[in-house]
């Protein structure tokens, strides 16, 4: 039983587009897949291909820049792999794009999921015993120093 | 220990000390004349108990002939990435204590898989990344303090996606699990070495993590059962965090009742989790009653809601009658069912991922080469972090980590972290509106049983989609519980699928039952992997 790659993309309405995909083209491409039908309120889930392609009227948000989120992120990335991610993570980012056809008007974001929240311990530090297991994780230690290389001020 | 594999011949469950038991626990002397046609699976953590007071065995035995499995199986499964050299150690302890006649844990003796990225004392913890590729941590989670507290033993850590990130252990720097099913298909992920190892009799239960499903569809995928808490019911201490809104600590077993009793173990509030809740935990134990004990209809008045949107296109056919068969099972055994929709379903599995790469590229940065881990030296501080990063971090690992960080910019946080929430809080609504009309809610695990090994590892949309069932789960912080239902057509003799359960915040009681009683009724399959007919 062949499993299916499942992508629901919801077709964008003109106005309320924080993020423009309001046209979304879709290919048909080599490979057949079916896709998880949902019918939200008045929106259709339309079946996607493996790639479409997304007409950007007007983007207000830039698409992402790998090598200057690898600065950000301070994760060296040699050009091969730059190139790769960069087309990985736009894919993903375009699909992330459907978030912005949600009507959230007036809708509280959830922080999180727990119900309590707020279970703070009072601010005294306690002393933990095996710090020399500590030390032995360090991978440059000289006594009482954790050794660094020096720090370049960049312009 | 073979009598752990068989089928047992009894089916009634030993009052234990320590436990309050209900009435209707009975002894084995008295069980039933008649044994049923196909034997419900037997809890491993009573048997063992059983087998240990009696003095029919010792744990050292029952040790050394997991080990052995261990060492015959491990070659074809890559379950673990450490194997503790402590254990005969661990298991002569408990003897020592039955000799003495002092009072056994409810874990004593019995053999816990430990997922890689929960810290365990002296012991490798590396989240199955280069980047923590030698860390032995000085302390233990609160959830293995626990276990030790009660007797466990750690056999050893499992393997898994990097960071929690992946859905089949492809994602691990150091090996991919098989499936015991079938060795040429994934396992699932990211606790994919903690479920195979059960699946496998590895190890008796293992701990696992559950973010977007990470307990749930793997443990769909090697037909055992996969528990994931309320969020806050046990403490994430100890545990490396990924999406800390998301992140549990989840429990794995051949039965409900293994998975239901270690929960019970790792439960309860902890002062260094100031997310962990202050919720009485209540006694699990009492809802696994033996199945001579059941009523006619023992589910009688149970109220179950099938979510529609998960019965839609794109599921497997195989996978869709398997559920609808369980919901058959489930109206027989007395429950009421109807369907319920979600109508917010679909949008969980991108809020999901935005949420989840925006927590993780935070929760991530203190993997930066200086406190601990692989370091690569350079010239310069920023260097340092940046090659070391880079070098030990895997591919998927860097690449939420980079969309977490597009997400979470100046300007862009409205439209996806802040909208992802939003989204979020609609998830949370439609859970608790269909939780208020019925007791539980049911779905398939996954949209598939196990695929092959490499089949989605270049496609992450394809990828994210399997977790179409279960992130919805982690967003509104409900408990689940996923157990076999069923076999469809593929490896040597057929794949399990999952049927999962979802309660309501803090009522694993109520999944438990329902689970226990669903697992011991079901006819038919015994759930274990045709691997294990060759090792003694």
């Amino acid at each position: 039983m062949a499993t299916r790659a499942l992508l629901a993309v919801i077709s964008a309405t003109p106005n309320r587009c924080f993020i423009s995909s309001s046209r979304i083209k879709i290919q048909s491409s080599v490979s057949s897949f079916s896709s998880l039908n949902f019918q939200r309120h008045n929106r259709k889930i339309h079946r996607i291909a493996r790639s479409y392609s997304s007409d950007k009227d007007s983007s207000v948000l830039p698409p992402p820049d790998v090598s200057r989120l690898a600065e950000t992120a301070r994760i060296s990335l040699t050009p091969a792999e730059i190139e790769e991610c960069e087309t990985k993570i736009r894919r993903v980012i375009d699909w992330f794009g459907q978030l912005q056809q949600v009507d959230v008007n007036s809708v509280e974001p959830a922080i999180r999921a727990d119900m309590d929240g707020g279970n703070l311990r009072e601010d005294s530090p306690e002393t933990f015993e095996n710090r020399d297991s500590i030390r032995a994780s360090i991978p440059s230690f000289e006594e009482a120093y954790l050794k660094v290389p020096k720090i370049l001020n960049k312009e | 220990m073979l009598s752990t594999l068989q089928p047992p011949r009894s089916l009634s469950l030993l009052p234990l000390r320590r436990f309050q038991c209900s009435k209707h626990i009975v002894s084995a002397a008295s069980s039933s004349s008649t044994a049923p046609v196909t034997s419900p699976p037997q809890s491993q953590i009573l048997t063992t108990r059983r087998s240990l007071l009696s003095g029919e065995t010792t744990a050292v035995e029952i040790a050394k002939s997991y080990l052995s499995r261990i060492r015959l199986t491990e070659p074809q499964l890559k379950c673990f990435l450490h194997v503790s050299e402590n254990v005969l150690k661990d298991a002569q302890e408990v003897d020592q204590r039955i000799a003495k006649g002092e009072e056994l844990g409810p874990l004593a003796g019995v053999l816990i898989g430990v997922k890689d990225n929960i810290c365990t004392e002296g012991m490798p913890s590396t989240a199955a990344s280069r980047i923590l590729e030698h860390y032995r941590p000085p302390f233990d989670a609160t959830a293995i303090k626990k276990i030790k507290e009660l007797g466990g033993i750690v056999v050893g850590k499992t393997n898994m996606d990097e960071f929690g990130m992946g859905s089949t252990t492809e994602a691990s720097a150091f090996q991919v699990t098989a499936n015991p099913w079938d060795l040429t298909r994934v396992p699932g992920g990211s606790s994919g070495g903690s479920a195979a190892a059960v699946a496998a009799r590895q190890c008796m239960v293992s701990l696992g993590s559950d973010t977007g499903g990470s307990v749930r569809q793997p443990a769909s995928f090697c037909g055992v059962v996969g528990l994931k808490p309320t969020y806050g019911r046990v403490s994430r201490f100890g545990l490396m965090a990924y999406a800390s809104s998301l992140d549990v600590i989840g429990c794995f077993g051949s039965t409900v009742a293994d998975a239901g009793m270690l929960l019970h173990a790792i439960s309860g509030y902890d002062r260094f989790d100031s997310t962990s809740s202050k919720q009485d935990v209540p006694e699990f134990q009492s809802q696994f009653l033996s199945v001579d004990h059941f009523e006619s209809k023992p589910l009688k008045g149970v109220k179950v809601g099938i979510i529609r949107e998960t019965l839609e296109d794109g599921v497997d056919s195989g996978v869709r009658s398997a559920t609808q068969e369980a919901a058959s099972h489930l109206e027989a055994l007395g429950c009421m069912l109807t369907e319920v929709s979600l109508p917010s379903f679909s949008l969980g599995l991108p809020a999901y991922y935005v949420i989840a790469s925006s927590e993780s590229s935070s929760n991530l940065s203190r993997y930066d080469g200086v406190r601990y881990g692989n370091q690569v030296m350079a010239e310069e501080l920023n260097k340092l972090y940046e090659c070391s990063r880079g070098e030990g971090f895997g591919e998927e690992v860097k690449m939420r980590i980079l969309m977490g960080t597009y997400a979470l910019s100046a300007g862009y946080y409205d439209a996806y972290y802040k909208r992802a929430q939003q989204v979020r809080t609609l998830i949370q609504k439609d859970f608790k509106a269909a939780l208020e009309q019925n007791d539980i809610l049911i779905s398939p695990a996954a949209p598939s049983a196990a695929y092959k090994i490499g089949e989605k590892k270049d496609d992450p949309l394809a990828m994210y989609a399997g977790d179409i069932m279960t992130v919805n789960v982690n967003l509104a912080g409900l408990p689940a519980v996923v157990l076999p239902c069923g076999l469809v057509e593929g490896g040597p003799s057929g794949l399990p699928v999952g049927l999962q359960m979802i309660g309501a915040a803090f009522d694993e009681e109520k999944l438990l039952k329902v689970g226990h009683i669903f697992e011991q009724t079901l006819k038919g399959s015994s759930f274990i992997p045709p691997l294990l007919a060759n090792v003694a």
